[in-house]
């Protein structure tokens, strides 16, 4: 468990941390539901690349989208060595597929830097902001971005 | 010892009102939801008072009136009627049907406690 | 004291919750009597409902409310008593009231925005019109004078500040405890300076028959100020002759007060009628008691405990009321009341209130048993066990038990359509209104029953088809009558069940579809090409693409940008099928097929390209295994497939949904002859049929979204996620592939957008 040193009485969050390729980026535990093992998942017809399909959990029907995918990072097929992240996002539950997870981080908003412009604008679209910690640099992602909004159908 | 009023009105909402406003004054409140029911529920439970609406499907408030003026244990039990009307004509008729007396609605809580009190022995 | 504030705030809110019941209610028997299906009952059931809206809402202070409703009541009253007739012009008058009542329901709530002043600023004026005849001043408005004093709202008063009320009398409590003891001591003692009344009463027997009792009225009289009372008992009879409902008992009472004669008259208010009463000023000073036969030490008190006492059949000349014998009530005898009980209801169902939550919860656990149960069946069929064992045989008896579970169950949530079609005639008179039309609706099969969750989703494009039906389809009176068809328009609005699924028509008698109209907006708007041949069906079936409209200018009623298009992916979105068929000139019928359930499907499991996927088992005509010979490719590339006595296009599903890249052979393949709800054939190309499920189906929106092609998702008895198919949409799209293939070899044709 890494503990920001100063925890402040200012808003202090707990993120998740997790890899995908070389990278690392955290999001709010409290969206995260539950950590799954892999499960090959029924593709969905023409769905973009980023969707993997659909698994069951539990009864329910949950897509699994590939973040790096999705961050437009290059990615390898999933496998057994990934991780499926179950999350809530806007009202939906859905799978986030990555390469693994780290560990638990405790943050205050003050730690937060605003995401350099060096950074990919696909990967801009989807970072709230950067932090360091004992020199690793974390990616603060905003989930609600990653769901996409339903398309109007095609007619 | 506390009185038992019985309340007979289709509207649930002056039920409901009617029993706040006597509960409030200290009365046991039991409840029917039309003439028919008022009856039977005056024939099972008994009560010391009854007040009773008019307008009312199944058996309206003269027909329950009536009713229970012809049945002996009943005979002498007080009863109101709850009437908008304020004419005398209607007046006339509840008094014919055999009511003791009436209370206008919408009726003053302070008003029913009052009438209630003047016939409740 | 209790505080008052919070009860009275939830009573407001059964007041409004049952001012729904009473507006339906009042809609209903409104309806009933337009169709002449009415009896008195019905009128008065009407009545009554408006009498009691108005009721409570008076007691809460709704002023604008209890106007209008006064107009309304006094006019129902002028009817079910005959005094006024319900004619046509009466009863529609009603139900247009009856919507503003319920708009005067909906503002007072604070749901609303304020009721439209003119409209029932005229509504009013016509009821007055229907109640008083043309006499009364036009105009008139119904002042608060008219109507009976409202009650302050109950917090205030009871929170008053106690002050002396109209008896002269400064409350102390609320509290009846003192009720049998000594009142003398809670009345206030009248000043000395008040006046001397003498009041004389002499009751009749009816007084006691009706309950009252002189000993109360005596306290009451006591409240006023200081009494005494002399009882004149000269008439009373020898026993023997003693009639016991007849009263020979008066009273004569000097009481000091300075109430005032109204306060005296008024606590013989209820009595006036039944008994001799004079009540008349002395002089100031009180006379000296001289009482004739009372007791000298006079004690009200003494006197109650008396009243109260069992009534012994005793002449003492004591203050008793006098108790009616046990023979009938010697009493005016009076008609039979005119509303005599009707034959006793039919004894209801009995039923039992259930949180929505705890069956929602129930039917998921019932369908995660059914997927159990296929998951079972499945590992012991791949065990090898053979199938005449104990085990598979009880797995067979498993499922029937599960199945009948499951329909019990589904039965619980299932709704009859009523409680959505009943929102529509007042839709149909609003419309009908807005857009000048005389329009009638007929419903049918309200009963029909279909499971909750389809029956809220229903409401709001069966609203559509209906506007548009009503805007669109029904021509002006004058136009109808030129065409020698009644001026009134008639829709229908009906619910059934065909073949597992619940159908919803909604037909009219107007004009149907203008063909050629709605080829030329669809060329005109790119949607179609011109030289595009299409069958009527087809160029009726244009309107739900999306952008159409027929309406050169966006009327209030159906143009607001919702389209036929929005109206079918609804549907679709409940797993159901919208198509429309039209006759110029007479009409046309919207019919609307959904699944009885959206939580389980009878389907065909099949795999595709390695995906396994389900068919609905209301879809499937045939299958068969095609053979070379019958395989025809139509302009070199659009594979068909004879069946029957047809040919009808052959669709590689696993292609169509990019599960594949290439086509297969078709011999190596299973063909599933389906029809849509349209009646159009495909046959749909498989790898492998592997046989007949019951599924539970899971939404893919819930989590997802809508994806062509395939209506929901279930999971199989491996456990993994199945898709289950959209055969409608499967045949759509394939139909626009075809299109644009055709329009890429002929490129004289325009594109299909």
């Amino acid at each position: 468990m890494n503990d920001v040193s100063q925890i402040t009485a200012a808003a202090v969050r707990e993120l998740i941390a997790f890899r995908i390729g070389e990278q690392e980026f955290c999001v709010d535990i409290m969206a995260v539901r539950e950590i799954r093992g892999w499960t090959p998942a029924t593709p969905l017809p023409r769905a973009p690349g980023y969707m993997k399909g659909v698994i069951n959990l539990r009864g329910a029907v949950l897509p699994i989208i590939d973040l790096g995918a999705r961050f437009g990072l290059n990615t390898s097929e999933p496998s057994e060595r990934h991780v499926i992240m179950v999350a809530h996002v806007g009202g939906r539950m859905v799978g986030l597929l990555v390469d693994a997870v780290s560990d638990i981080i405790q943050l205050t908003d003050e730690a937060v830097q605003p995401t350099p412009d060096v950074a990919s604008e696909q990967v801009k679209a989807f970072v709230k902001g950067i932090f360091a910690i004992d020199g690793r640099m974390i990616s603060l992602i905003e989930l609600d971005r990653i769901i996409p909004e339903p398309e109007a159908e095609a007619a | 010892m506390i009185k038992t009023v019985l309340t007979i009105d289709d509207s649930r909402t002056m039920r409901d009102m009617l029993k706040m406003a006597l509960a409030d004054a200290g009365y046991r409140v039991i409840q029917a939801v039309d003439g028919v029911d008022g009856l039977e529920t005056l024939g099972a439970q008994g009560a010391d008072v009854v007040i009773t609406d008019i307008n009312m499907p199944r058996l309206d408030g003269f027909g329950f009136i009536e009713g229970m003026r012809a049945d002996p244990n009943h005979r002498s039990t007080p009863v109101l009627v709850l009437t908008t009307e304020s004419d005398a004509a209607k007046k006339q008729r509840a008094r014919d049907a055999g009511a003791t007396g009436w209370i206008v609605k919408p009726f003053d809580p302070v008003k029913l406690v009052d009438a209630v009190r003047r016939v409740a022995a | 004291m209790s505080d008052a504030a919070d009860p009275f705030e939830a009573i407001k809110v059964v007041f409004f919750q049952e001012c729904d019941e009473l507006l339906g209610d009042l809609e209903v028997g409104l309806l009933a009597i337009e169709s002449g299906a009415a009896d008195d009952e019905t009128v008065n059931a009407v009545f009554r409902a408006v009498h009691s809206v108005k009721g409570g809402a008076g007691a809460f202070g709704l002023d604008a409310l209890v106007r209008f409703a006064h107009v309304f009541e006094t006019l129902l009253d002028e009817i079910r008593a005959g005094r006024k007739p319900c004619d046509d012009v009466t009863v529609k008058t009603l139900l247009r009231a009856s919507d503003v009542l319920a708009d005067h329901v909906a503002a007072a709530r604070g749901q609303a925005a304020p009721v439209d002043e003119a409209r029932s600023a005229g509504l009013v004026a016509e009821m007055e019109i229907l109640t008083h005849g043309e006499a009364s001043t036009p105009g008139a408005e119904v002042t608060l004078d008219d109507v009976p004093e409202f009650a302050p709202a109950f917090a205030p008063v009871m929170a008053a500040a106690p002050e002396a009320d109209e008896f002269g009398f400064r409350p102390v409590a609320f509290s009846f405890a003192g009720l049998g003891e000594s009142v003398a001591g809670a009345a206030e003692v009248a000043a000395p300076a008040g006046q001397t009344w003498r009041i004389v009463l002499r009751p009749h027997a009816r007084l006691y028959a009706n309950a009252n009792e002189t000993g109360i009225l005596l306290r009451e009289l006591a409240r006023l100020g200081e009494m005494t009372v002399d009882l004149d008992a000269s008439a009373l009879p020898d026993l023997g002759d003693l009639a016991c409902e007849e009263s020979y008992l008066a009273w004569t009472v000097d009481l000091v007060t300075d109430a005032g004669e109204a306060a005296i008259r008024d606590v013989f208010d209820f009595v006036e009628s039944d008994c001799d009463l004079s009540i008349r000023l002395t002089e100031a000073e009180p006379e000296a008691g001289e009482f004739d036969a009372a007791p000298a030490d006079f004690d009200i008190a003494a006197l109650l405990a008396m009243a109260q006492a069992e009534v012994a059949p005793a002449p003492a000349p004591v203050v008793e009321p006098v108790a009616p014998s046990p023979s009938p009530a010697p009493v005016a005898v009076v008609a039979p009341p005119t509303s005599a009980p009707t034959a006793p209801a039919a004894p209801a169902a009995v039923t039992i209130r259930v949180d929505l939550d705890r069956v929602d919860r129930l039917i998921n656990v019932v369908g995660e048993l059914v997927i159990q149960q296929a998951m079972l069946a499945q590992r012991v069929t791949e065990s090898g066990l053979a199938r005449s064992s104990g085990v598979s045989v009880g797995l067979e008896d498993l499922e029937l038990l599960t199945r009948e579970i499951q329909d019990s169950v589904m039965a619980i949530r299932a709704q009859p359509v009523k409680s959505v079609f009943q929102r529509m005639p007042r839709l149909v008179r609003e419309v009908g209104e807005m857009t000048g039309k005389r329009v009638r609706l007929v419903t049918a099969g309200e009963d029909t029953e279909v499971d909750k969750t389809v029956v809220e989703r229903l409401a709001e494009p069966i609203t559509h088809m209906l506007r548009n039906a009503i805007d669109h389809g029904l021509e002006r009176p004058e136009e109808r009558a030129a065409a020698g068809k009644p001026i009134e328009g008639t829709v229908r609005l009906a619910a059934l069940h065909r073949s597992g699924r619940i159908v919803i028509e909604i037909s009219d008698d107007g004009k149907g579809i203008n063909r050629g109209r709605v080829k030329g907006i669809a060329v005109a708007r790119g949607l179609i090409a011109e030289e595009a041949v299409l069958s009527d069906d087809e160029i009726d079936n244009l309107i739900f693409l999306p952008g159409f409209s027929t309406a050169e200018t966006v009327t209030d009623v159906s143009g607001r940008g919702v389209g036929m298009d929005v109206v079918r992916r609804s549907i679709q979105a409940l797993g159901g099928r919208i198509s429309i068929s039209s006759v110029p000139g007479k009409g046309s019928t919207f019919t609307l097929s959904l699944p009885l359930t959206l939580a389980v499907l009878d389907g065909m499991v099949v795999t595709a390209a390695e995906q396994t996927l389900v068919a609905p088992l209301t879809a499937i005509v045939e299958s068969l295994t095609p053979r070379a010979q019958d395989i025809h490719h139509v302009g070199g590339h659009d594979p068909v497939i004879r069946f029957r006595d047809q040919f009808v296009p052959l669709i590689d599903v696993a292609l169509g949904m990019g599960f594949r890249d290439t086509p297969v052979p078709p011999e190596t393949g299973v063909a599933m002859v389906i029809e849509t709800e349209a009646g159009a054939r495909a046959a749909l190309l498989f790898d492998a049929i592997l046989g007949q499920r019951q599924v539970v189906i899971k939404s893919l929106e819930t989590n997802y979204q809508q994806v062509e092609g395939i209506a929901a998702a279930t999971i199989l008895g491996d456990g993994r996620v199945a898709l289950i198919l959209d055969v409608d949409a499967i045949v759509a799209s394939w139909r626009k592939k075809a299109v644009r293939i055709e329009a890429a070899t002929r490129p004289d044709l325009k594109l299909a957008s």
